[in-house]
């Protein structure tokens, strides 16, 4: 699931560009950066809030198992490595 | 033309200059330096080291330059260089400052000490999908409509603007 700043119309139109499937939703209101401390003021074009990159696998209880917090906006965690953790969850 | 001068002359002929080698490996390290910023789009492992990579590159690349065009302008007897060697070393150094600049601008990420850690629940919100329908967390993590349960389920926050 991705989350971002970006509208649902935003959102729509690069899930059917990149003919990605998986929920995508729209935080332009910041609640839930606010909730999960991401938030990157003034990080976007034209000085808007955006989020930081960050992933947390989250199992069925709630409980976070796995975080990826880059320290660079171009590193991000590959897809190998998150399957990796997934698979630790049984 | 007595021989001396003839001889002079030959010994400053080109064919006694030698090739400045340092200008050239340090020119094909700015072109690695430049191309070295595509890692990130590729899908190689090892991605936290492209960063240092891309500096490292830069710097090497720029003091090859230097020794090399210093030897070019101090042994022009000895070295050729001189203006190829000025502008692959200014060429260069745009890269290393861009390099530099780039590497700075990109690590001005929150520190995000609030965020949920492992072992911590993940705090449950609600929010719009591409339809216009409200989904919350809490609803991902439990079964679908006639399905088995998900395992887990990946947030992945990401920047925007696509």
């Amino acid at each position: 699931m991705a989350i971002s700043v970006d509208t649902p119309e935003v959102s729509a139109r690069l899930c059917r560009k990149a003919g990605l499937t998986y929920t995508f939703l729209s935080d332009p209101k910041e609640d839930v950066l606010r909730q999960y401390d991401l938030v990157h003021a003034k990080g976007g074009p034209g000085g808007t809030d955006i989020s930081r990159p960050a992933e947390f696998l989250v199992d069925s209880t709630g409980t976070v198992r796995w975080v990826n917090f880059t320290e660079d906006i171009r590193v991000r965690a590959r897809a190998d490595e998150m399957l990796a953790a997934a698979r630790e969850i049984r | 033309m007595s021989p001396l001068v003839l001889l002079h002359f030959t010994s400053m002929s080109p064919q006694n200059i030698r090739r400045n080698k340092l200008l050239w490996i340090g020119l094909l390290l700015t072109i690695a330096a430049v191309l070295s910023q595509g890692l990130y789009f590729t899908r190689l492992p090892g991605q936290h080291v492209f960063p240092w990579l891309n500096l490292a590159l830069a710097i090497v690349a720029v003091i090859l330059l230097t020794i090399g065009l210093l030897r070019a302008f101090r042994q022009p007897d000895l070295y050729r260089g001189k203006i190829s060697g000025s502008i692959s070393t200014l060429l260069a150094v745009v890269i290393l400052i861009f390099t530099v600049t780039m590497f700075v601008d990109v690590r001005k990420v929150p520190a995000s000490a609030g965020a949920p850690k492992v072992g911590q629940k993940a705090p449950d919100f609600m929010l719009s999908d591409i339809h216009g329908q409200n989904v919350s967390l809490s609803q991902l993590l439990s079964s679908p409509e006639g399905g088995a349960p998900p395992k887990a389920t990946l947030l992945v926050f990401y920047r925007g603007y696509w």
